[in-house]
């Protein structure tokens, strides 16, 4: 098996800026005759201030109300007609909106998200506000609240990012602020951040470039560019020390989340660490699997995750306890296996092995011309341009095994981070007893 | 900012061309000397091969005194072969970059296998020994278990689980295989020795009635010579399951089940009933039917009233379920807890109106153009094209299905609608489970 079976991969397209400073990409693929349209706008959770958490997707769930002339119900009930599907969604440094359509109705999704970028606020109303604010209660009653082990990683980024971090608070937002959102502080958000300068725009699929570019000078063109934005401020350094927490819930197991603040996605760092993070984590044979699982049988099953995130980024490990065995012996092992690796025992087979996983992933994410619509959008967005995603594809290939021991040592110390215990709420109680 | 409105042109929406015609790839099908049955669906596109391995004996198949038998086979296969303990197996697996899962349902047991193109002639005799060849090691088999029985123990912490185990023991009883979950019992999952998997293994995986989807970049007759290699020394046929008969309806049918659950943030709703098999000439007006009340979770008429318009849920949605007999419908949300009757109230009088009167002209067509015009998507990567192709396999559809499918769709018509509403989703032939709540 040689290093470099496994070629990095490239999604070939071709940009173009609007005058507004839209930034325009197109990515053709004919092979299916259907056109992803994905906006992007350089906003999320970490735009919006404390005491109104969840503004953003509070927003982005508004868009989705009417626009002045798609009036309620318009947007889904035109695309679906014409055989597309949409969606939005909202994390930490961006927010989206997406179309994916049969060839002949790009412009009909050009024009949805038109008429919602430039004729939006005179149908934002106290109506429509008050009504997706209890979609939106809901969503974080069904995704988080009542379900076991939810509330965790939401506890786990207020210990990981203290104070006032703007990753410090869920995207979901926290209740009270949900319910204190008005229709200006809607208003204000959207008018600051959702325009041409603060916004990327890719179609990817069945579409000429060259036609893709004259569509968005047609539908955008004309449209102000907005207000110039103040760029990112450095990144506020991490909390120093480890900060460790038992959460009780209504569950039958102990469940360990322990999680570092790591360099931001796109750096060398980042990239070794997404390596490790599948070395660790991913498939049968990683480190955790046979210390927690496997061999170790302590645990009924682990994993472990990389965010790819702006301002810094998150390696995560989660481990579930089988029965009877203590949060505490989880930690222990997760911590010795990730020391090893520090000290250096990974080997270059290893290496190259959770290099094919992560190109299988890759593969598999970049499969659609949606997957491949986001990740020039989020590149343009997070990374500063577009190009940047094949730079770190083959970012890739030059990782080695002391990269993965030194990420691991640098980054993943017992002595920092943060870790939260999802503990069964009887046992909590008879501890504390 | 109606100020920066007004100044802002307002364009016309555009008028649309004439939609691309769907197209759906044609696969190769052949036999291996064995009696496998293959189909294959070759497109470089993405750099990927999705396989997909079945035979036809799922939990349906699972001895009485051991519920659970055949997902315990399913979770063994890829835990030691013959030829490879359970690490040697993991290493190869992991070393390809390939991913490798298998999983039983009630009509069916299925390997699903991903590999990176060009890995063909070393994945496919790795899924040859793992769905042949097995070894059941006793201490992998042990472990196994226990974490078999320590997530069935974690699957009642989540109110969302109950419910759906609730359902289906509701609407098909404890006498059909499809009340009870694939997954099992404590006692059956806990107690069923080596030799009952090994048994259930040695019988069910056979290769005639099994089937081999492939699909994505790889060479035809490479697959089709690594295939016979692979699989040749294999022989056999897979027992038929007998079924007992469907229930005409739920013991407690027009009924509501509420089951408590303290301080529960949400209540969640289901109401169920008995659908129909996938082969039955039903299934695509009911596919029709059910996009218009439940299938789109925004536009559907259960979308629209619960969340649209009440803003009670974050989503609303039903299906029916595919299977070999009769499977079930379901209609599935979870409300704010104190509109949790409410919601059950709307629920059913959504789908009461479907049986009453027949669907508007226009709101059939924008159900009918949404299944027919989203089918490019449908078949975008190779695991969705295998998946599309297992499903003819699985259920005995005709190969020109898929093919067919725009004109069958296109030729629905509102009392066809109405018909397999009244047939499948009369209120009075549906059961209601409701977990916390009021």
């Amino acid at each position: 098996m040689t290093r470099f079976s496994v070629p990095s991969i490239r999604i070939p397209f071709r940009q173009h800026l609007l005058g507004n400073g839209m930034r325009v990409i197109a990515h053709e693929d004919h092979g299916a005759p259907i056109v992803a349209v994905h906006l992007m706008y350089h906003a999320g959770s970490r735009h919006e201030r404390p005491g109104r958490t969840g503004l953003a997707h509070l927003l982005e769930h508004l868009m989705f109300e009417g626009s002045e002339h798609a009036p309620k119900g318009a947007f889904d009930d035109l695309l679906e007609r014409a055989g597309g599907t949409n969606n939005g969604s909202t994390w930490l440094d961006r927010t989206n909106y997406y179309e994916v359509v049969p060839s002949h109705a790009v412009e009909l999704a050009l024009w949805l998200e038109r008429d919602r970028m430039a004729h939006f606020l005179p149908v934002l109303g106290e109506e429509m506000l008050e009504l997706q604010r209890g979609v939106v209660i809901n969503e974080r009653k069904q995704h988080y609240e009542n379900r076991p082990y939810g509330m965790a990683d939401e506890r786990l980024g207020q210990l990981l990012f203290p104070g006032e971090h703007p990753y410090g608070w869920p995207t979901i937002g926290y209740i009270p602020d949900l319910e204190a959102i008005t229709l200006e502080d809607a208003r204000t958000f959207y008018r600051t951040y959702y325009t041409p300068s603060n916004s990327v725009l890719v179609f990817a699929g069945d579409v000429a470039a060259d036609d893709a570019f004259a569509l968005a000078e047609r539908y955008y063109g004309d449209l102000p560019a907005g207000p110039a934005l103040p760029a990112n401020g450095a990144a506020p350094s991490p909390a120093p020390g480890h900060r460790r927490e038992t959460l009780p819930d209504r569950v039958s197991f102990p469940r360990v989340y322990r999680a570092w603040d790591v360099p931001a996605y796109g750096t060398p760092d980042w990239v070794a660490l997404d390596v490790l993070a599948y070395l660790l984590g991913d498939g049968d044979s990683s480190r955790l699997q046979r210390a927690l699982v496997r061999d170790g049988r302590i645990a009924q099953e682990t994993d472990t995750y990389l965010y790819p995130t702006e301002l810094r980024a998150v390696f995560g490990a989660v481990a579930t306890a089988r029965s009877g065995v203590p949060a505490e012996a989880l930690e222990e092992t997760l911590h010795r296996t990730i020391g090893e690796v520090a000290a250096g025992s990974a080997t270059e087979e290893e290496v190259t092995a959770a290099l094919r996983r992560v190109r299988r992933d890759q593969v598999a994410d970049l499969a659609t011309v949606e997957g491949r619509a986001e990740a020039l959008a989020y590149a343009a967005t997070v990374l500063g341009g577009a190009e940047r995603l094949d730079e770190v594809m083959e970012a890739y290939a030059r990782v080695t095994p002391e990269d993965v021991a030194r990420v691991a040592a640098e980054h993943l110390r017992p002595e920092a981070g943060a870790t939260v215990v999802v503990a069964p709420a009887g046992e909590e109680a008879r501890d504390a007893a | 900012m109606q100020r920066d409105a007004a100044r802002r042109r307002v364009m016309e929406a555009p008028a649309l061309g004439a939609p691309p015609v769907p197209r759906v790839p044609r696969p190769e099908r052949w036999t291996l000397s064995n009696g496998l049955r293959v189909v294959a669906v070759p497109r470089a596109a993405i750099p990927q091969v999705a396989l997909r391995l079945a035979v036809p004996v799922g939990s349906a198949a699972d001895p009485a005194q051991y519920p659970g038998t055949a997902g315990m086979v399913a979770a063994l296969l890829t835990e030691g072969t013959l030829a490879l303990d359970a690490e040697a197996l993991n290493a190869r697996i992991d070393a390809l970059g390939a991913s490798v899962s298998a999983h039983a349902g009630h009509d069916h047991s299925e390997v699903e296998m991903t590999l990176l193109a060009g890995t063909l002639d070393e994945g496919i005799p790795l899924l040859a020994e793992l769905a042949t060849r097995p070894a059941f090691p006793e201490d992998e088999t042990e472990r196994v278990r226990a974490e078999a029985l320590d997530a069935l123990e974690a699957r009642t912490d989540e109110p969302a689980n109950v419910a759906d185990d609730r359902l289906l023991a509701e609407v098909f009883g404890a006498d059909h295989p499809y009340g009870h979950p694939v997954f099992g019992t404590a006692e059956g999952v806990g107690s069923v020795p080596r030799a009952a998997l090994e048994a259930f293994h040695r019988e069910s995986f056979r290769p005639l009635g099994a089937y081999l989807v492939a699909a994505g970049d790889f060479d035809p007759a490479e697959l089709r010579a690594v295939l016979e290699r692979a699989f040749g020394g294999w022989t056999g046929r897979a027992p038929g399951v007998v079924y007992p008969p469907a229930p005409e309806r739920p013991a407690r049918a027009g009924e509501r089940v509420a089951l408590p659950w303290e301080d529960s943030a949400q209540g969640e709703v289901r109401i169920g009933g008995v659908g129909l098999p996938r082969r039955s000439p039903d299934w695509i007006p009911a596919a029709v039917a059910n996009y218009v009340l439940g299938g789109s979770t925004i536009l559907g008429r259960l979308g629209a009233n619960l969340r649209e318009d009440k803003g009670w849920t974050y989503g609303v949605r039903s299906g029916f379920s595919a299977g070999l007999e009769p499977g079930g419908w379901s209609a599935e949300t979870a409300v704010a807890g104190e509109a949790t009757s409410d919601a059950v109230r709307e629920m059913l009088a959504e789908i009461r109106r479907m049986t009453e009167e027949p669907v508007p002209e226009e709101e059939l067509r924008r159900a009918k153009d949404a299944l027919v015009l989203s089918l490019p998507r449908a078949f975008e990567t190779p695991g969705r094209v295998a998946s599309r192709f297992s499903t003819l396999e699985a259920y005995h559809l005709p190969h020109d299905y898929w093919e067919r499918f725009p004109d069958r769709i296109a030729a629905v018509t509102p009392d066809e609608v109405l018909r397999v509403c009244r047939a499948y989703l009369d209120p009075a032939r549906l059961v209601t489970v409701t977990v916390g709540g009021e």
